[in-house]
């Protein structure tokens, strides 16, 4: 996943003077790990893999929804969700918007030929084409990106900064308080 | 709608559980095909990002919560049309079904409101494109369109969910958010003109201009958070005060303990059931707790004196009244209980003290007090004599409403007292220290 992201918010969290406390205690673990399994298997069997990677999501989802009481996992699911849906409208894959991939600095061959197993190109046939991956994004890493994305990177960057034990609470900023309770 | 008309439950039902998940539904689904035309993405990403910006920017009054998010999706609906506007409302949508409300109708009542205002406001916006309205003319009116249906929309829901009036519910949202909702819908009319004319830079100045401000409603709504700390206390050392001098009528004569404090409950419970307002039916108590302060001027033997007073005697105890509005007109205190201190002694046919007033002129709290207090005199227990059961007191009462009482008063007090089961009026009895009233004939 984006590294880049969780590294930059690391970075951002110790200059907000956070310190790694403790690790977080996530429930249903197991469904996170049943995920990561179908990921895998998808690989291993690409004829099957696009039922893998639909099934891998929809455990993600169960995982998120299991953690849901922290607000960057609910941020997460928003995110995952709609790139869930956008997965399931295209069979288990998601589409990549070539016109914005070619400025990418790697070979696109996998995806064209279709042995990448959780991408596919999108055509005018896609489904959903506007939540799949559309955005071009040059920095960190150059990547393309769907607008689920975006929400993922923000839930990324929240979960860092609450296991850095400086939390910013959304729902907090929105009353007009900067900062969470520390718990 | 119409104010007092109360929607029927059943259409109420209907509309929030069915027609707004279905509108919610309908319109998404009309919108996607636009959505998915390339040359809309640019702006779905920047409508996203700018909603998922505004919806953690909120200001903040005592009452309402505003976020900027109203105006970034007025300001889609104008710079691209409707599908753009239901955009920025499914992705808040989103974001408030996930982050802050649980409960799928809820959830889905929320969206098809927000949903519904975007395609009136939108459609409306189109209409009047074909009109020779000028823009910014037609931008204000459009603002203030969007904010009436979302007003009414929204009232509905909530009217909905806490079983409420609408009409109550959406003049309750009027009176509470009107000003900053209006200001924010402007701010998305201008930030969507200048994004027009000058691009996406323009949006720097609207969003300092946004969070200069959130700072200043901030600074001076806790200033008057503080004030209202300030006047809370004030409150608490009133009732303090009132308690002590409750405290200290009630010392002077021990058979009349929590005499005060059940004329006062019976008296705000009277003027609850005349449908007084919540501030007067608190006057009515209080009055209720100070109305016999004068006795503490008169001497002890004649107070607690057992047996029949003598003409001089009693035309001292006469004096209470008056005794009790010279304390506490002296003190500078309660001006607004002065009335019941004075002539909750009056009749109804003017043979009352102090001033022989009769009839209306009698302020109201004291012909509701003259009830409670006389009341609650017979039925306690005096040195001189037993109390009377309830039911003996209530009919006395009867008897002399129109002479002694107000005829209309004195009705409603028998009504009231009469829907005490035995039990709920032992507890009143109980609760100011009094526990041998009788009743009933017979019950003790």
């Amino acid at each position: 996943m984006s590294i880049d992201i969780i590294l930059l918010s690391f970075v951002i969290a110790l200059l907000r003077g956070g310190r790694l406390r403790e690790v977080p205690k996530f429930a249903k673990l197991r469904f996170l790990i049943i995920s990561l399994l179908l990921q895998g298997c998808s690989a291993l069997f690409p004829a099957m893999g696009g039922l893998f990677v639909s099934l891998s999501y929809l455990f993600t989802l169960l995982f998120f929804y299991h953690n849901r009481e922290h607000e960057d996992i609910r941020i997460f699911m928003i995110g995952w969700s709609l790139n869930a849906v956008t997965i399931w409208a295209n069979f288990g894959k998601m589409p990549l918007d070539l016109e914005q991939a070619r400025k990418l600095p790697y070979s696109l061959e996998p995806v064209i030929n279709g042995t990448d197993f959780k991408h596919s190109v999108l055509t005018a046939d896609s489904n959903l084409p506007f939540l799949a991956d559309i955005i071009y994004m040059p920095f960190p890493i150059a990547r393309v990106i769907s607008i689920g994305d975006l929400f993922i990177m923000l839930g990324a960057f929240l979960l860092v900064q609450r296991i850095m034990n400086k939390p910013i609470s959304l729902k907090g900023l929105r009353e007009g308080r900067s900062y969470a309770a520390r718990n | 709608m119409l104010p007092g008309i109360k929607l029927p439950q059943a259409l109420q039902r209907f509309i929030v559980r069915v027609c707004y998940p279905v509108l919610a539904v309908l319109l998404i689904v009309t919108a996607i095909p636009t959505w998915e035309s390339r040359t809309s993405w640019n702006t779905l990403v920047f409508y996203t990002i700018l909603s998922l910006v505004v919806s953690f920017l909120a200001i903040k009054t005592p009452n309402v919560v505003i976020t900027l998010n109203n105006a970034v999706t007025f300001s889609a609906i104008l710079l691209y049309g409707t599908w753009a506007g239901v955009w920025c409302a499914t992705i808040e949508s989103l974001i408030i079904a996930f982050l802050f409300r649980s409960g799928v109708s809820k959830i889905l009542a929320n969206a098809g409101q927000l949903l519904s205002t975007v395609w009136i406001v939108g459609w409306t916006h189109e209409w009047l494109l074909r009109t020779a309205l000028p823009p910014v003319l037609a931008d204000l009116l459009l603002g203030l369109l969007y904010f009436a249906v979302n007003t009414l929309l929204c009232s509905l829901g909530i009217a909905y969910f806490s079983k409420l009036r609408t009409w109550t519910v959406a003049k309750s949202l009027v009176k509470s958010g009107t000003c900053t909702y209006v200001l924010v819908m402007v701010l998305g009319g201008i930030g969507a003109r200048l994004m027009e004319s000058h691009g996406i830079a323009s949006l720097l100045p609207v969003l300092v201009m946004f969070l200069a401000m959130r700072i200043i409603f901030q600074q001076y709504f806790h200033n008057l958070n503080r004030l209202q700390q300030k006047m809370d206390e004030v409150r608490r050392l009133n009732d303090t005060i009132l308690a002590a001098m409750a405290a200290s009528i009630d010392a002077r004569d021990p058979y009349t303990h929590g005499h005060s404090y059940r004329v006062a409950y019976w008296g705000r419970e009277l003027a609850r059931a005349l449908g007084l307002a919540k501030k007067e039916a608190d006057e009515v108590y209080y009055g209720g707790i100070l109305h016999d302060i004068g006795k503490i001027g008169i001497e002890d033997n004649i107070l607690k004196k057992e047996g029949k007073l003598s003409r001089e005697e009693y035309h001292k105890i006469k004096q209470h009244p008056v005794i009790g509005y010279h304390i506490v007109k002296q003190a500078g205190v309660f001006p607004e209980l002065l009335p019941a201190i004075r002539h909750h002694h009056e009749r109804y046919d003017g043979k009352g003290y102090p001033d022989g007033l009769s009839g209306q002129e009698i302020p109201l709290i004291a012909r509701i007090l003259a009830l409670s207090d006389a009341f609650d005199a017979m039925v306690s227990d005096r040195p001189y004599r037993k109390g009377v059961p309830v039911e003996h007191a209530l009919q006395i009462i009867r008897d002399n409403a129109g002479t002694q009482f107000d005829q209309a008063l004195a009705e409603i007090f028998v009504r009231l007292v009469r829907s005490y089961s035995k039990e709920q009026l032992e507890e009143v009895f109980r609760q100011s220290g009094q526990t041998n009233v009788k009743l009933s004939e017979g019950a003790s």
